[in-house]
This record gives structure tokens, sequence and C-alpha cells, in this order.
């Protein structure tokens, strides 16, 4: 292992059932994450983000490979792992009957802590939970119980946490207010953040380094700018209310490649700007339905080696959503 | 260990008395099942309670049993509120600290068993309002409510070892409506097994309920104690104690 590496992860496999149907959810991962970093696992539902938080906290076995965290091995060292983290899940999970102070105090017990107080009062007071910290944590807003939440991965002192889609289904000021804690935390705490997410602009402002997932397979990984700068060109998407032909748009000046779904066009050129009157001209400007420019991003990115965005997986997203609101409601 | 289960163990019991519903049902039922099921005889002719209580006042005979039986439901809402603690993610929450699978079922089992025994002072209180009159030493409650703690370990460990890979609502209900009646009416909970028939008797015979029934109503009775089967509820526990550590390291999932 990499003496400053947090989490080492090597041709990491995970498959899911043994028969015929089974899923094969991590394909030979390959990870390296600096110590005192954010990074980020970006991709759509379903990627395989989860199942690598899941065999790195020891709640999944792996299926072949190795993979240390802190410097213990997940399958050996898997309680000295667990004494070593922290977690934070895509949905609230606390424990409803009890209040801020009394989570932080089953949090100590579970963590075998024995002078827990001070520091549960310090975070309780860091997270502006202090005046709330002997009421029920079903009485607190979505936020409060997010805030209470990331108190407990950290009252441990652990020196890596773990964030499962940590903003998924907050309201847009929350999900801001959940990005500051994250940053301020990491650079308060000094602590390794490894965290999973399908939004882009979350990614792009979170995170030191980002590793891009899709099917179980680690496609690319760099900072946002370097991934960025793997990209060449701007990306024109057109609706045309009339037939293209893919090789007259080709054929266009810039154009570097010609994709299409249905009437949905595609187009990878060398600069928007250049293109985009010649391409008005050659399509017809009343025939244009819907025309969009996207400079380079880590959308562009994963539409680059991907051929699909991750926002394709938008429904999937809503019905996530929806499940975790109603566990919400449920409690 | 012993903080992971102190933590478990204090969260289980804690949470029980912050649910007003939970400890209303808790002390109502007692007396539902005293004045319903104890009713039920009456208007039945002297003769005939006699001859079910051999010869005792039927509360006094009936108590021990219900008392016995009640510690099966233990075992289905132990069990519940495992299944709820991963459905909800909270399992994970507990699985992502150094606690071990195996501390996880003890806090469990035991946080259930002791649980069921708040129902013993109520149900006491219960008997006694409705007449029953308790002459027992200290020695003898303590033995009466240690055998019902191994009989509710017992069974806590059953149900959390039958359903520790499982997430499914329904599976401890099924499991219990399995296991209930028969383990209820083959033994000597509710009517002394002299009018059962010979296969029902062998099954009495070797049920842990008929053991803490008879015990307890030897202690409210006044008649003879059959210590042996104290040590046989205590082996019960301890044998359902370790399958269910067992299954549970092993089986215990969230994923």
């Amino acid at each position: 292992m990499n003496a400053t590496s947090a989490i080492e992860v090597r041709n990491v496999s995970k498959r899911y059932g043994s028969n015929a149907h089974s899923v094969l959810a991590l394909d030979r991962v390959n990870l390296s994450i600096p110590s005192g970093t954010v990074f980020g696992l970006l991709g759509p539902n379903g990627a395989g983000k989860t199942t690598l938080i899941k065999v790195l906290t020891g709640i999944s076995d792996l299926t072949s490979g190795d993979a240390t965290v802190a410097g213990f091995d997940v399958r050996t060292q898997s309680l000295k792992v667990r004494a070593r983290i922290g977690w934070v899940a895509a949905e609230v999970i606390l424990d409803d009957d009890f209040s801020a102070r009394e989570n932080l105090w089953l949090q100590a017990k579970l963590q075998d802590l024995k002078d827990w107080e001070p520091r549960a009062d310090l975070l309780l007071r860091y997270f502006s939970l202090a005046d709330r910290a002997d009421d029920k944590v079903s009485k607190f807003s979505t936020g409060m119980r997010k805030k209470l939440e990331i108190a407990l991965a950290l009252l441990h002192q652990p020196s890596v946490i773990f964030m499962d889609e940590p903003t998924i289904g907050l309201d847009v000021s929350t999900r801001r207010m959940l990005w500051d804690i994250v940053a301020g935390v990491h650079q308060e705490f000094g602590v390794t953040v490894l965290l999973t997410t399908h939004y882009i602009e979350e990614a792009d402002a979170l995170c030191d380094r980002i590793a891009i997932i899709d099917q179980g397979r680690v496609i690319a990984e760099g900072t946002p700018s370097e991934l960025k700068g793997r990209v060449k060109g701007d990306v024109i998407e057109l609706v045309s209310a009339v037939p293209l032909d893919a090789a007259r748009l080709r054929a266009l000046p810039g154009v570097q490649e010609a994709t299409s779904r249905g009437d949905e066009w595609t187009l990878r050129v060398t600069s928007a700007e250049a293109t985009l009157p010649s391409l008005l001209a050659a399509v017809g400007q009343d025939s244009v339905k819907h025309i969009s420019v996207e400079k380079p991003s880590l959308e562009t990115v994963f539409l680059d080696l991907t051929g699909r965005r991750i926002a394709d997986e938008e429904p999937m997203r809503d019905i996530r959503k929806f499940y975790a609101q109603m566990r919400q409601v449920r409690r | 260990m012993r903080s992971q289960f102190t933590g478990l163990y204090l969260r289980e019991i804690l949470r029980t008395f912050r649910n007003p519903f939970v400890l209303l049902i808790t002390i109502v039922q007692p007396f539902m099942w005293l004045a319903f099921f104890g009713s039920s005889f009456a208007n039945a002719p002297a003769s005939v309670v006699s001859s079910i209580a051999e010869g005792h006042n039927y509360l006094a005979f009936l108590l021990p049993g219900t008392l016995s039986t009640s510690m099966l439901s233990v075992g289905m809402f132990g069990s519940m509120s495992t299944i709820q603690d991963k459905r909800f993610g909270f399992m994970k929450r507990i699985l992502i600290t150094p606690t071990s699978k195996g501390v996880i079922f003890l806090a469990k089992a035991l946080g259930s068993a002791t649980r069921g025994l708040i129902q013993f002072p109520i149900m006491i209180v219960a008997a006694s309002l409705f007449g029953v009159h308790f002459g027992l030493s200290p020695v003898e409650w303590l033995a009466w409510v240690g055998g019902l703690f191994c009989l509710a370990i017992g069974f806590s460990s059953l149900f959390l070892a039958v359903t520790a890979s499982s997430t499914d609502w329904q599976t401890p209900g099924v499991v219990s409506n399995f296991i209930t009646m028969p383990l209820m009416f083959a033994s000597t909970a509710l009517f002394g097994g002299q009018y059962f028939p010979s296969w029902m008797q062998a099954i009495s015979a070797v049920n842990p309920i008929s053991f803490s029934a008879l015990l307890g109503r030897s202690f409210v009775l006044g008649t003879a104690v059959p210590w042996i089967y104290l040590g046989y509820l205590a082996a019960f526990a301890v044998g359902l104690l370790v399958i269910g550590w067992q299954v549970s390291a092993r089986w215990l999932k969230v994923d």
C-alpha cells in the first residue's frame, strides 16, 4: 500500500448471486485514494458506487481482489477498518426515538469511546445543534438531521468518511448547505472523504479527485480539470424537425463526430462558435426545434466515455428519491 | 464488546419505554388475558373447572401458563425490531462500527427477553386484583422470573436465528403463527396434560413452555417444586443462544 493512501483498491470485483442471473456489480476496480483528499465516485445509478462503499465498509464481502482502508485489509481486519471510518448514508439514518445527544451516546457506545462527551459537545456546537441537543431527532428538519448524521460520523475521529450520495433527495438550498459542511469538515477535521454522487456539479464543486464509474468499472480518474481536459472541443445538441444526413453533418467545418438517437443529434465540434453558423445554414433555421451548446464539463466527459449522459438515468433517480421519502414518512 | 452490547441493549429497553402505545398494550394485555380467558369458564360447572385446573383456583392455575406463552410473542417482537433496523438502514449504521454480529444478536435477544419480563409484575398485580394469593419466598420469586427469562431468551434466539437473513416484515409473523399454536396447545400452559392424546403428551414432555408453566404453577399453587425444570430451561436458553449467535454471525445481513 502507498504510505499516503487512505484507501487502496486492487482488482476488486463483486458479484451478486452465483447462478446464471448473477450480477457483476464491480468489475476489477482499481483505485488509490490519497489521505486528506475529497475523492468523488461519479456515475449514474447502478454504476457500482454504493456497492464499492459497501465492500470498503465491510457491509458486503468482495468476490475477488484486495482492498485496504486506513491501512487495514477490509476482509481480514474488518473490525479495525470499522473503528477508523465514518459513514453518512444516502437517506438520513438516526434513531428517531432518541435525542441528538442520545444518538451521539449510542454512537460512542458502538465505537467503544470512553471520554466522548467533550467531543460530542464540540460537534454539536460546530453543527449549530447545541440548542437542540436534547430534543428528539424526529422533530429535526432534514438539514439538521443530515448535520447530526455527519456529527455521528466524526465522533470517533475517523481517518476516512464515506458519504454515499449525501445530498440525494435534498432541496437545492439544503444541498448547498451540505456542500459547505463537507468542505468545512474536510478542512477543519483533516479527514479523507470518499463521496459518491451522480450530481455533476457536486463532484465538480467538492472533489479534489474524481473516478468516473460506469457498469461496475472505473472508466476514468483524475482531478476535475484533468478529466475535463480529456474532452477536446464542445458538444452541440440539436433536435431537428426534418431528417438529417450524418455524412453531411460530419462534412461541416470543425465537426469531429455526429451521432443521433431519433431526431436528437449530438455533434462533437472543435469550437461551437465556429461551427454554429454553418450548421444552422445546413439544417435550416426553421427546422431547428432545439439547439444547445455545452462546453467541456464532467457531463461531457461521461458522454465522451460512454455515449450516454449521467442524467439519462433521471427517472431512476426519481424512484430512489421517492423511496427515500417513503422511508421518512414511514418513520 | 461490552460497550457495544450495553449501548444496543439499553437502546432496546429505552425504545420500549418511549413508545406510549407499546407501553399501554404491555400493561393492558395481561389484564385482558386474565379477564377474557379467565372468565370464559365463569359459568362452567365447578367440577369441570376443578378438573381442568387440577382442583386449584383456575386463575392461579392459568397465570404461570399465560406468562409462559407470552414469552413466545417476545421472540416475535425481537425479530421484528431487527428487521425494522435492517429495512430503515439502522443495522448498517451499527455494522459500520466495530460491533460484531454476535453482539448485535446478544443485545437483541436479551433486550427483547427483558422487555418481555415487564409484563411479569403487571400480571402479578392483575392476578392479585382477580383474587389470586401469592405466598412465594424470595428464592421462589427469583426462580420463577429466572425460568421465564430463560424461556424468553430461548424463543428470542430462535426467532432471531430463523429471521437472521430476512428483511421481510412478514417473516416473524409467519414463523410465529407456525410455532406458537403447536407450542402453546401442546403444553400444560393452559390445561393439564392428562387429557392429551399420547402424541401431544410426547410433545408436551419436551416443550419448554410446559417446563416454565409447571415450574411457575408449583410456586403459585404451593405444590412440589420440579427444580430440574429450571435446569432444562437454562439449557434451552444457553443452547439456543449459542445457535443464534452462530447463525447471526454467519447470516445476519443487510445486503
